[in-house]
């Protein structure tokens, strides 16, 4: 039973959101109730696998689609491969799908209206594309499950207000060129080795010597580009803030934390399992060095631009943009801090960026302000969503014990060890901007307006807000945002555990 | 900015062309592409493990079954993606019947419409029946399915087309069409063996392990030609009339 894990918890939403289109329209309170069994259910599986995965010798299993046997050591089908590092994606992603369910409850009806079984259904194919891409141990279903993930989310980006639309489509053609750039590359390495699974391409470059091939080099760029396209890298990042910010916000709170860590995971995968971190890291190539240029650029610019907003959202897209930088960064530096200095970062941003921007979200829909004013005085108003975005926002600074300073200090040893200072030196100063970012926003929380800031919120315009209704936010809102600030702490706390569990997965690939 | 379009597109054009130069020659057989143990097992073991003469067909519904299931369930994102974007509820019912444009098309294409569309679809069904073993199959039937349906609208009006295959319809079939795909899979786990594995199937399908293979394959393919059949008609419907469903055109 076990052993059929991986495919079971790809069925569950599967089959969850058939019923939800089957549900068809005015529906979406079925459609609530099924998409919280399939997810908590799938959550609970990959609960269990994790813990049958760190139970293994091997430390990975595999899993044949269709049962078809190798054929002179090559696969001849589809199969997935899932370690410790893919089952803690997975578990995060599951984790995320089902706690922005129960935060959604409320909202479908009051953002997407009469779709809201659509919604669910949706959502639900979202997840199984994340999970999919991430236990894959094939090239090309890897593509096919971006596709997914890309028209899902395309969609339920569309789905939300008037400026919607037009980010979807910038989405839409940013997302396609990135798409087409990995299957290029994909294609290119067909054309050289004759296989598609990951381990085999990965022999066949090894036995075959292949790494000065320049088919090879090109379509290691290509598929470089199209991953960080899609996870938004620095200069590739345009189609992001608009996509995330303009979109319903219960899209918002479940695609922000994960869609661009997962492209960043298959950005990791590609590199040390599909090329191998010899070739990746090889001393002759310029790569590494100008790669964690680019990072560093990119997270000094996502932090100013972060910092020049002063609408919520945008300002928490722009805070994502750095942290793709920190995790291509880490990646890139070749060593082993790095590589899971990135990974726990990957973990650790998905459960402060959900938090961030369900706490974001509450604030925004109760006070009807979507700048930074919304803010004033809420600690008195809003006593419980403020904690939960304060230990975002600390997490994010990088204050102990929260998961944010522990990925930092992974990363930062990386960077020291290799003698990378730049990325050293732009870790720290993007944690300086994020105080300056964050702090602004606790003090204007805890004192109310502050004298001298143009916005002026006149008392008049606060009292307008609706009586009880920033104190009663739902409970389907807090709880949500309750488990994401405890988890932040968990994986803070839980850092060595986990950190030990990365290394060792690790260690396999690098050999 | 369209010069930094021109620059990107000159970049990834000589990088494209930089790396044809270590490709194996054109038509080369011995290309690890054509040669490689992947390609040799299908080219030589298809006939003999499933019993099926297409080749491509073994490839897409079986040994890449996995992907063509998922490739399927794009198709329905992109169905139940355009509802959620475009479909818009309103009181339909309170427009007027029969305005113009209703009626559809003129008497001699509405004439050669009823001719040809038995044909069409009769066609599509064999495409779909016969892709194991010829040319076709699911998504190439289904979009000649669905097709007619789009003649029917173009001719006789969406109503007309409606009346055949109203708009739960379309999303029941849809459905239904994944849910045969992937039932198949499941099916196959719970006799014991792997997801979409066919072979676990000969005891309740006629003609043995291989036979199994080749009748899964029809029944995976028909489950393609369901949802892409009703996609491709909702995909239509909403597109031409912007998610009202009503006159349309």
């Amino acid at each position: 039973m076990t052993d059929h894990l991986p495919i079971l918890l790809l069925l569950l939403p599967l089959f969850g959101s058939l019923i939800c289109v089957l549900l068809g329209r005015n529906n979406a309170a079925h459609s609530w109730v099924v998409a919280m069994i399939s997810l908590g259910g799938s959550a609970l599986l990959s609960l269990l696998m994790l813990i049958k995965v760190l139970g293994l010798k091997s430390g990975d299993f595999r899993y044949r689609m269709g049962g078809w046997p190798e054929s002179s050591s090559y696969e001849v089908g589809i199969e997935l491969r899932v370690d410790v590092l893919a089952c803690l994606i997975v578990l995060a992603v599951m984790i995320v799908g089902f706690l922005n369910t129960i935060y959604s409850k409320t909202r479908v009806s009051a953002e997407v209206g009469e779709k809201g079984s659509f919604f669910y259904a949706l959502i639900q194919l979202l997840i199984v594309g994340l999970c999919g891409i991430i236990m894959t141990n094939d090239a090309f279903n890897l593509y096919v499950l971006i596709e997914i993930t890309s028209l899902t989310s395309y969609a339920l980006i569309a789905m939300g207000n008037r400026r919607a639309a037009l980010s979807s489509f910038n989405y839409v053609i940013m997302g396609t060129i990135g798409a087409s750039f990995y299957l290029l590359g994909v294609g290119y390495l067909y054309i050289k080795t004759g296989t598609l699974n990951i381990d085999d391409i990965h022999n066949y470059l090894r036995s075959e010597n292949l790494w000065a091939s320049q088919s090879i080099v090109v379509a290691f760029i290509l598929i470089m580009l199209g991953v960080w396209t899609k996870m938004a890298f620095f200069p590739l990042h345009g189609w992001l803030p608009n996509a995330y910010s303009y979109a319903p916000s219960m899209t918002g709170t479940f695609m922000a934390p994960l869609m661009t860590k997962v492209m960043v995971y298959v950005m990791i995968r590609v590199m040390l399992w599909l090329f191998g971190s010899d070739f990746v890291y090889s001393t002759e190539s310029i790569w590494s060095e100008l790669i964690i240029w680019m990072s560093v650029v990119a997270i000094v610019a996502g932090s100013f631009l972060a910092l020049a907003r002063n609408d919520i959202k945008k300002m928490l897209t722009y805070l994502i943009i750095a942290e793709v930088g920190y995790m291509v960064g880490g990646a890139w530096l070749g060593n082993l801090n790095g590589q899971a200095g990135a990974f726990y970062h990957i973990l650790s941003d998905a459960a402060m960026t959900f938090c961030l921007f369900i706490a974001a979200s509450i604030v925004i829909i109760r006070t009807g302000e979507s700048r930074l004013n919304a803010f004033d005085d809420l600690f008195r108003k809003m006593p419980i969503t403020m904690i939960g975005f304060t230990i975002g926002g600390l997490s994010m600074i990088g204050l102990p014990p929260t998961c944010g300073f522990f990925s930092k200090w992974y990363l930062i040893k990386g960077g020291v060890e290799t003698g990378q200072w730049e990325f050293v030196v732009a870790l720290l100063f993007s944690s300086l901007i994020n105080a300056v970012i964050f702090f602004k926003i606790f003090e204007r929380a805890y004192f109310g307006k502050i004298k001298g800031i143009k916005e002026e919120v006149t008392v008049q315009d606060r009292d307008t807000i609706p009586a009880g209704g920033i104190k009663s936010v739902p409970l389907s809102m807090l709880i949500p945002l309750c488990v994401g600030s405890l988890s932040i702490l968990i994986i803070g706390i839980m850092n060595k555990n986990i950190f030990s569990w990365i290394t060792k997965a690790l260690e396999m690939v690098n050999g | 900015m369209k010069f930094f379009g021109l620059l990107s597109v000159i970049i990834v054009g000589s990088l494209l062309l930089s790396a044809t130069k270590d490709f194996p020659d054109w038509g080369d057989q011995d290309s690890p592409a054509n040669e490689g143990p992947v390609s040799s097992f299908y080219i030589e073991k298809t006939e003999e493990k499933t019993k099926v003469p297409n080749m491509v067909t073994a490839v897409l519904a079986d040994y890449r079954g996995y992907d063509t299931m998922f490739e399927t369930v794009v198709i329905f994102i992109a169905g139940i993606g355009i509802i959620a974007v475009l479909r818009t509820y309103g009181n339909n019912d309170s427009t007027p019947k029969n305005q113009v444009g209703d009626e559809g098309a003129g008497l001699l294409a509405k004439i050669t419409c009823s001719l040809i569309l038995p044909f069409i679809q009769l066609f599509a069904l064999y495409v779909v029946a016969h892709g194991h073993h010829s040319p076709g199959g699911g998504f190439q039937g289904g979009v000649m399915l669905g097709a007619s349906y789009i003649l029917l609208a173009l001719a006789y009006g969406l109503a007309r087309a409606k009346s055949c295959f109203s708009e739960k319809r379309t999303l029941v079939f849809a459905a239904v069409g994944i849910i045969i795909y992937v039932g198949w899979g499941v099916l196959c786990l719970i006799m014991g063996k792997e997801f979409l594995n066919y072979s676990a199937l000969d005891s309740i399908l006629p003609g043995g392990v291989e036979m199994a293979r080749s009748h899964s394959m029809l029944a995976v393919e028909i489950g393609v030609a369901l949802t892409v059949t009703a996609v491709m008609f909702s995909m239509f419907s909403n597109l031409s009339t912007k998610g009202r469903l009503d006159k349309g055109l």
